[in-house]
C-alpha cells in the first residue's frame, strides 16, 4: 500500500495539473498513475462538492443547506464514475483505444484536482465576498470545472492515443453507452425481481399447503 | 444548608409556576384554530407563524334584524363606518350601523325622474369621499349613484365610444371612485381592462390593460397549426379583474385571477400603468407552494382586494379561502384562513374590507360576514410596517424586536433589525440580524462597510506583514534557498532550466 500513497505518487498528481499532455502520456506508458489516489481524488472532489454547497456563503448560494446530503452525493459521484470509466473503456477497446480500464480511471481521477482545489477555495473565498462581487466567486469555480473538464478531456486523449475529433465521438458514445448501461441494469434488476417474486410465491404456496 | 437551599427552590419555583399561570396568555394557541398561520421564507418553504388574526364571529341577515343574504357579492365601509352590502339576490342594498350590530337601512327601491325604480342584481358597491353610494346594478346594465340616504343622484349606462367594439353591452360588476369622482368600474367581458367614467358620466376609456403572454413554445404550434385548427383552439384573451380598491392618491388596486400563480395584483397609476412594487422572489400570486391536482389545487386565485393603508394590502383567494397581507415593497407579512364549515372558515369568500386592524370578509354562500381581529402578533407587524412606511426606522425596531420574541424566525422582523443597525453603523450585529433574515442585498451592504472598518483598523499591521514577508521570500531566494537545499542532499535549483519533474 505504501507504494501506492508515496511522495512521487502525490506530486504527480499535481504534475499532471501543470502539464497534463505529458503526464498523461507517461501514465499510460511509464506507469507514473496510482489507482487509489485517482479513487481518492474523486472523494475528496464529491466531498468539495458537498461542502461547497453547504458552506458557501448564502451571499452566492441558493441552495439550502438542509437538501444536501453529502453521503447519497458521493455515492451518486461515485457511481457515475463508475459508468463513465466502464462506459468510456467498453467503447475504445472497440475503437483501438490504447489506453487500458486502469489508465481511464486515473485520467478522470487525476483530472479532479482543478475542481478540488477551486471547490474549497471558491468556499472560503465566498465568506469574504458581497453581492456584485460574488461574479468573482463564479469565475473562480467556473474556471475550476473548466480546467478539469480540459484535463478529463486530455486524459482521455493521450491514454488512447486519439485524435481531438475521435475523443469527442469517443465521448459521444461513452454517453450512448452509459445509457445502455442503466438501461440493461434496471431491465436486470426488474427480471431479478421477478424471479425472485415467482419463487417466493412458490415458497409461500408449499408454506400454506403443507 | 444544601437541604434548604434545594427547598427555598422548589418553593420559589412554585410560586413562579403559580404566578405565570395566573397571568393571562395573549398568544392564540394554533390548535384552537379551524386554520394555520404561515409565511413563506427566503426558500420557498411554509413556515407556520403564530396566528395573526382570529375568528371573532359573523354577522348574517337575521343577526342584524333582516332576512337573511342572498348571495351577496360585494360590501363597502363608508368614512363614517357604515357597512353598505349589495345583497345581490335579494336586489337591495343593506347599510349595517358601524358595529355591525343593526340595520340602519335597506334600499331596495329609489325615485328616479318621478318614477319608482330597483335593482335587478347589484354585484358591486361603492362608497365615494363625497359620500356618495355608486351601486353597480348588474342586471339594468347600469351604476346608479345615491346618496347614503337612498336619494337617486345619477345613473352611468351605455358608454359610448368608438374603441368599444360594436354591440358591447355594459354589464358593471365591481366599481370604485377616486377622490376626483372618476368611476373606475369592471364589466363583464371587457377584457381591455378597467372601463372609467368622468364625474359627467362620459365614458374616457380603458384603463390598466392585463397583456397576454404567448410563449415561444405556443406560438411554434399556433404557426404549425393549421387555421381550421386554430379556429378551434382556445382563444388568448387576457384574464379580466376581479376586485378593485383605490388608496388616497388615487391609485387603484385591482385583483385579478394569475393561473401561473404570478402576480394577482396591480397598482394603476392615474395612467393606467402598473407601479406596483414586488418582493425579492417578484412574486405577487399568492401561494408559492400548492398541489397542481383537484379544486383544493392550482395558484391561488384572488377575488377581491382591500388597500389597509401605510402600503399594505390584503388579498382573498377564493381556491383556498386564505387572505394574503403583503408590504408596500411587495413581502408577504402574513397568511391565513381557510375553506371549512368550521366557525372563522369560509364557503365561498368574495369580498375583503377592513375596519381599522380588524378584517372583515364576506361570503356568498353562506350570506355573512366573517370577523377577524389582529392578535399581538398581528397588529405588532401591522404597526411595525407602517412605522417603517412612515420612514420612523427607530420605533418599527421595537416592534420588530417584539415580533421576534413571538416568532424568532420571522425574517422581516430580522431585516427590519438588521437595517436599523446598519443605519446605526453598527455593522457586525447589522450582519448578524440580515443574515438571519436571508437579506442578500443589505447584508453585502453591512458586509462592505464592516470589511472597510476592519481593513482599515489593521491597515499598518497588514502592510508591515506583507513588507516583511515580500522582503523574506526575497532573501530566502538570494541566499538560503541554494544552501538550504545542498544541506539536505538535493541540487540547487537553476532559475533557467525549464522543464518538469521528469
Amino acid at each position: 500500500m505504501k507504494g501506492f500513497f508515496s511522495k512521487e505518487k502525490w506530486k504527480y498528481a499535481f504534475y499532471t495539473v501543470s502539464h497534463p499532455m505529458d503526464a498523461y502520456y507517461e501514465i499510460r506508458h511509464r506507469e507514473r498513475g496510482c489507482v487509489p489516489i485517482a479513487i481518492l481524488l474523486v472523494i475528496l472532489f464529491s466531498l468539495s462538492f458537498s461542502i461547497n454547497r453547504i458552506a458557501a456563503n448564502f451571499i452566492v448560494n441558493d441552495i439550502d443547506p438542509l437538501d444536501v446530503n453529502a453521503t447519497t452525493e458521493l455515492i451518486a459521484v461515485l457511481l457515475l464514475y463508475l459508468l463513465f470509466c466502464v462506459g468510456n473503456w467498453s467503447i475504445t477497446c472497440l475503437m483501438g483505444g490504447e489506453g487500458r480500464l486502469k489508465d481511464i480511471v486515473i485520467a478522470v481521477g487525476y483530472a479532479m484536482t482543478p475542481m478540488i482545489l477551486c471547490f474549497n477555495l471558491g468556499t472560503v473565498f465566498s465568506q469574504f465576498v458581497t453581492e456584485d462581487e460574488g461574479a468573482f466567486y463564479g469565475i473562480v469555480v467556473a474556471l475550476g470545472i473548466a480546467y478539469s473538464l480540459l484535463m478529463m478531456l486530455m486524459g482521455i486523449m493521450q491514454v488512447h492515443n486519439y485524435t481531438l475529433g475521435k475523443t469527442l465521438i469517443t465521448l459521444f458514445l461513452t454517453f450512448v453507452a452509459m445509457f445502455i448501461i442503466i438501461f440493461v441494469a434496471l431491465l436486470l434488476f426488474d427480471l431479478l425481481n421477478q424471479v425472485y417474486n415467482f419463487f417466493y410465491s412458490i415458497y409461500q404456496e408449499l408454506i400454506f399447503r403443507v | 444548608m444544601k437541604r434548604t437551599k434545594k427547598i427555598i427552590g422548589a418553593v420559589g419555583f412554585a410560586i413562579a409556576f403559580l404566578f405565570s399561570s395566573l397571568i393571562p396568555s395573549e398568544v392564540v394557541r394554533a390548535e384552537e384554530l379551524p386554520y394555520d398561520t404561515y409565511n413563506y421564507n427566503y426558500r420557498e418553504n411554509v413556515v407556520i407563524t403564530p396566528a395573526a388574526y382570529v375568528p371573532a364571529g359573523s354577522v348574517t341577515g337575521q343577526d342584524v334584524g333582516t332576512s337573511g343574504f342572498n348571495e351577496p357579492q360585494d360590501f363597502c365601509k363608508a368614512a363614517d363606518g357604515k357597512i353598505y352590502i349589495a345583497d345581490t339576490k335579494n336586489n337591495r342594498i343593506v347599510v349595517l350601523n358601524r358595529d355591525m350590530t343593526e340595520t340602519v337601512r335597506v334600499i331596495d327601491s329609489f325615485c328616479r325622474n318621478g318614477e319608482e325604480d330597483g335593482f335587478k342584481m347589484p354585484q358591486g358597491v361603492c362608497i365615494s369621499e363625497n359620500n356618495q353610494l355608486y351601486v353597480a346594478d348588474t342586471e339594468n346594465k347600469r351604476i346608479v349613484v345615491l346618496t347614503p340616504e337612498g336619494e337617486f343622484v345619477k345613473q352611468i349606462d351605455n358608454p359610448q365610444s368608438e374603441i368599444l367594439e360594436d354591440g358591447f353591452e355594459f354589464v358593471p360588476l365591481k366599481v370604485t371612485v377616486d377622490y376626483a369622482d372618476r368611476v373606475y368600474c369592471i364589466a363583464k367581458n371587457a377584457f381591455e381592462g378597467i372601463l372609467v367614467f368622468e364625474e359627467n358620466g362620459s365614458f374616457t376609456g380603458y384603463y390598466g390593460t392585463i397583456e397576454v403572454k404567448i410563449s415561444l413554445w405556443e406560438k411554434f404550434w399556433k404557426r404549425l397549426a393549421s387555421k381550421e385548427e386554430r379556429s378551434k383552439q382556445q382563444l388568448y384573451i387576457p384574464t379580466e379583474f376581479t376586485g378593485i380598491d383605490i388608496d388616497s392618491d388615487g391609485f387603484v388596486y385591482a385583483s385579478n385571477i394569475d393561473s401561473d400563480g404570478l402576480q394577482g395584483v396591480r397598482r394603476l397609476n392615474p395612467r393606467g400603468e402598473d407601479v406596483i412594487q414586488k418582493g425579492e422572489n417578484k412574486n405577487l400570486g399568492g401561494d408559492l407552494q400548492f398541489g397542481v391536482y383537484g379544486t383544493y389545487g392550482g395558484a391561488s386565485e384572488f377575488v377581491d382586494v382591500v388597500y389597509r393603508g401605510k402600503g399594505m394590502y390584503s388579498l382573498l383567494d377564493r381556491k383556498r379561502g386564505r387572505i394574503f397581507t403583503y408590504d408596500k415593497e411587495g413581502n408577504l407579512l402574513y397568511i391565513f384562513g381557510g375553506l371549512g364549515s368550521q366557525k372563522g372558515t369560509f364557503t365561498t369568500p368574495i369580498a375583503i374590507e377592513t375596519i381599522g386592524d380588524q378584517i372583515i370578509v364576506l361570503d356568498a354562500n353562506q350570506g355573512a360576514i366573517l370577523k377577524f381581529n389582529a392578535t399581538q402578533y398581528g397588529s405588532l407587524i401591522n404597526e411595525a410596517v407602517g412605522l417603517r412606511y412612515d420612514g420612523d426606522e427607530e420605533q418599527a425596531i421595537e416592534k420588530w424586536q417584539e415580533v421576534l420574541r413571538l416568532d424568532e424566525n420571522n425574517e422581516l422582523a430580522n431585516t427590519g433589525i438588521g437595517k436599523a443597525y446598519l443605519t446605526a453603523g453598527d455593522n457586525k450585529t447589522a450582519m448578524h440580524y440580515l443574515k438571519l433574515g436571508m437579506n442578500r442585498k443589505y447584508y453585502s451592504i453591512a458586509f462592505r462597510r464592516y470589511r472597510n472598518e476592519i481593513l482599515s483598523k489593521n491597515m499598518s499591521t497588514i502592510m508591515t506583514l506583507l513588507i516583511v514577508l515580500i522582503v523574506a521570500a526575497g532573501a530566502y531566494r538570494k541566499f538560503f534557498r541554494d544552501k538550504v537545499r545542498e544541506k539536505l542532499g538535493k541540487k540547487p535549483i537553476q532559475p533557467s532550466k525549464k522543464g518538469g519533474l521528469t
